[in-house]
């Protein structure tokens, strides 16, 4: 395949000093390729928003290596790195707080490019009308309304209208449905898996829902305490679940459908303290297939399928999922 | 049992006095729930099924709000009953779960102490026996070492823990209805299905009937028998469980139904969405408070507002003019 255009290595993030530190994001690596959606799901405090973070420079990362159409986001400084966020661009979980109450629809959509003052006058209005229209908003009604006037649907919509207003090739959408309604929930994920083919974008999808994550994402990623456990193309992952900790998740989720079976197994216990990790495996404490081994050696990232790895050393196979 | 109807809810209004006007945020609706019987009352935020769940338990205030309409909890009229006459209700015959469980405890109050509250106060125990209920309770709702819990201080347990600690003190007195308004919001999967079967369990073992407020289908989906499908303070459709997901009549529930992504489809299936957005309560017109956003919507729909109407099943019963045929293909909404 060809090269990804970000390459995640060994990512680190570290909160506070000594004793009282805690690594949010304990060393993962992952890939994104061009024009696909990777999905980031965890419970929380598994990292997955602070992973979404690091890769912006919003909190820094202690180690690790974050390559962005091959340059290392995490080398750059000042300008440098303002003009690479330009091309990944972030979408917040709560779309009211995310935009100024007190400023207008256009203004707040412009500001990318008034800071950069790339265009000016008819110009400018002309691509803040057009990217309104395109989430829905329509600029001659509602452009000069202020932000605070707008519901969560809408002001998730202007939002997204923000994100795109520099063209970015990378998407971060964090959380970004989690607090709609399940009706304008899914007016959102279609818009936005049609600005994704009209903009050809990348996304990095992030959420605890399982079912919204499966509908969006190519591959999906899944953490669980600072570490990628599984990662695989969507319907294998869900489908065939390779690590325990995915189906237990898996067989918490709910259906929508009064025949589903009740998992009778219901995953033990809550995840440990990041503070204080188990030894080898994160997930030994609540797995019920874990060993001695799992307590003593860290399992890595292998390939078990083409496009399919697992951090486990005993995999589900197919007879015993 | 199922004869004998512990909450029988009829033609209840509660609205509001605003600046802009009255606001009905629950606008006459009738249904009744039978002992050890699990309800689940659905809708998207703004429906009025919160408000519902508190003028049930009598916890709107005297002023500025006006309920009418009848409210029987085991013979009990709640409707207009003074704070004296509730209070004699809460925790015996009914208790409430609310929806985040950090600012329904007192963060500066051991747990151990907010449960013998309860205890002490209702049931005139004496400080050691009520520990030794509170202990036992704790146990009950399935948290380990509970006499080292017993002191901790809220902020010292997870989420799922506080929801536990909840319910434990909901269940302090055993109520014969335990209403929980989105008792599992915010937790994570995990944790969530931890908490719907312990409520699951404690149903059948302590005999109660449970009303389950949520937005989430998936929640009432396998673990209720009845469900209440709400929208703009009204109910526009109510049945068994399996009527209501199966045998669908209202359009809104479609719809409903059909917006939440399946974790069983293939990925990147459209959804089907509901254009607009639910009315504001201040404007609602005569006729179908959903027809603005239905598809098929006439002229009838718009002008006279439709009541309850039954089906064939025996308690299924519907609010449309233009109800969806059970073998009707899904049309886009």
């Amino acid at each position: 395949m060809t090269e990804p255009l970000l390459k995640v290595r060994d990512l680190v993030v570290t909160f506070g000093h000594g004793l009282h530190c805690v690594s949010a994001v304990a060393g993962i690596s992952f890939d994104i390729y061009e024009g696909e959606t990777l999905g980031l799901v965890g419970e929380s405090g598994c990292g997955k928003s602070t992973t979404g973070r690091a890769l912006m420079r919003i909190v820094e990362p202690s180690q690790g290596t974050v390559e962005f159409e091959g340059t290392d986001v995490t080398k750059l400084k000042g300008g440098v790195l303002r003009n690479a966020r330009t091309r990944m661009q972030m979408i917040f979980q709560d779309p009211i707080s995310s935009l100024n109450p007190r400023r207008r629809v256009k203004d707040i959509v412009a500001e990318p490019l008034d800071c950069w003052k790339s265009v000016k006058g008819a110009q400018r209005d002309l691509i803040v009308s057009d990217l309104l229209s395109k989430v829905g908003i329509d600029p001659e009604v509602y452009g000069n309304r202020y932000a605070r006037q707008f519901s969560g649907g809408q002001c998730q919509r202007i939002s997204i209208a923000r994100s795109l207003a520099m063209r970015p090739k990378l998407l971060i959408c964090d959380e970004m449905v989690s607090a709609l309604d399940v009706s304008i929930q899914a007016q959102i994920l279609n818009l936005l898996a049609d600005l994704k083919a009209e903009y050809g974008l990348t996304l990095l999808f992030i959420a605890h829902d399982l079912a919204v994550v499966k509908n969006v994402s190519d591959r999906v990623a899944v953490m669980y305490l600072g570490k990628i456990c599984e990662v695989g193309p969507s319907d294998t992952l869900y489908d065939a679940p390779a690590h325990p900790y995915t189906k237990f998740l898996l067989g918490a989720a709910l259906e929508a459908d009064p025949d589903s079976p009740i998992h009778g197994e219901v995953l033990q216990g809550e995840p440990p303290s990041p503070m204080n990790p188990p030894s080898g495996c994160r997930f030994r404490t609540r797995c019920p297939f874990a060993t001695e081994k799992c307590a003593n050696e860290e399992p890595l990232l292998r390939e078990i399928a083409p496009g399919h790895q697992v951090a486990c050393h005993y995999p589900l196979t197919v007879t015993s999922r | 049992m199922s004869g004998e109807k512990l909450l029988v809810v009829k033609d209840l209004t509660t609205t509001f006095a605003t600046l802009a006007g009255p606001l009905p945020a629950v606008g006459g609706i009738s249904f009744d729930l039978a002992t050890n019987e699990t309800l689940g009352i659905v809708g998207e935020s703004g429906s009025g099924k919160t408000v519902l769940a508190r003028t049930i338990m009598g916890l709107q205030p005297r002023t500025n709000v006006t309920v009418t309409g009848s409210v029987l909890l085991d013979g009990h009229q709640v409707v207009g009953a003074s704070e004296d006459e509730m209070r004699r209700l809460w925790g015996t015959e009914v208790a409430m779960i609310f929806q985040d469980p950090m600012t329904s405890l007192n963060p500066v109050m051991r747990v151990g102490r907010q449960i013998d509250e309860t205890l002490r106060v209702r049931m005139g125990m004496s400080r050691r026996d009520a520990r030794a209920r509170a202990i036992e309770l704790l146990e009950l709702v399935g948290i380990p070492s509970p006499e080292r819990r017993y002191r901790a201080f809220p902020g010292q347990l997870s989420g799922g823990m506080r929801q536990r600690i909840v319910i434990a003190t909901a269940l302090a007195c055993s109520p014969k209805l335990l209403l929980a308004d989105e008792p599992t919001t915010g937790l994570d999967v995990t944790i969530q299905a931890q908490i719907l079967n312990l409520l699951d369990e404690l149903k059948e073992s302590l005999h109660m009937s449970v009303v389950l407020v949520t937005h989430d289908l998936g929640v009432v989906a396998t673990r209720t028998s009845k469900i209440v499908v709400m929208y703009a303070g009204r109910v526009v459709e109510m049945g068994s469980t399996r009527d209501v997901f199966a045998h669908h009549r209202m359009p809104y529930t479609r719809a409903l139904l059909e917006s939440s992504p399946k974790i069983t489809s293939p990925s990147h299936t459209r959804l089907a969405t509901i254009p607009g957005r639910p009315p504001n309560l201040l404007q609602l017109t005569q006729g179908c408070s959903f027809a603005p956003r239905c598809a098929y919507a006439s002229d009838r729909c718009r002008e006279e507002r439709p009541e309850l109407e039954a089906t064939a099943e025996p308690g299924h019963l519907f609010a449309c003019w233009n109800p969806l045929a059970h073998d009707r293909e899904a049309v886009t909404l």
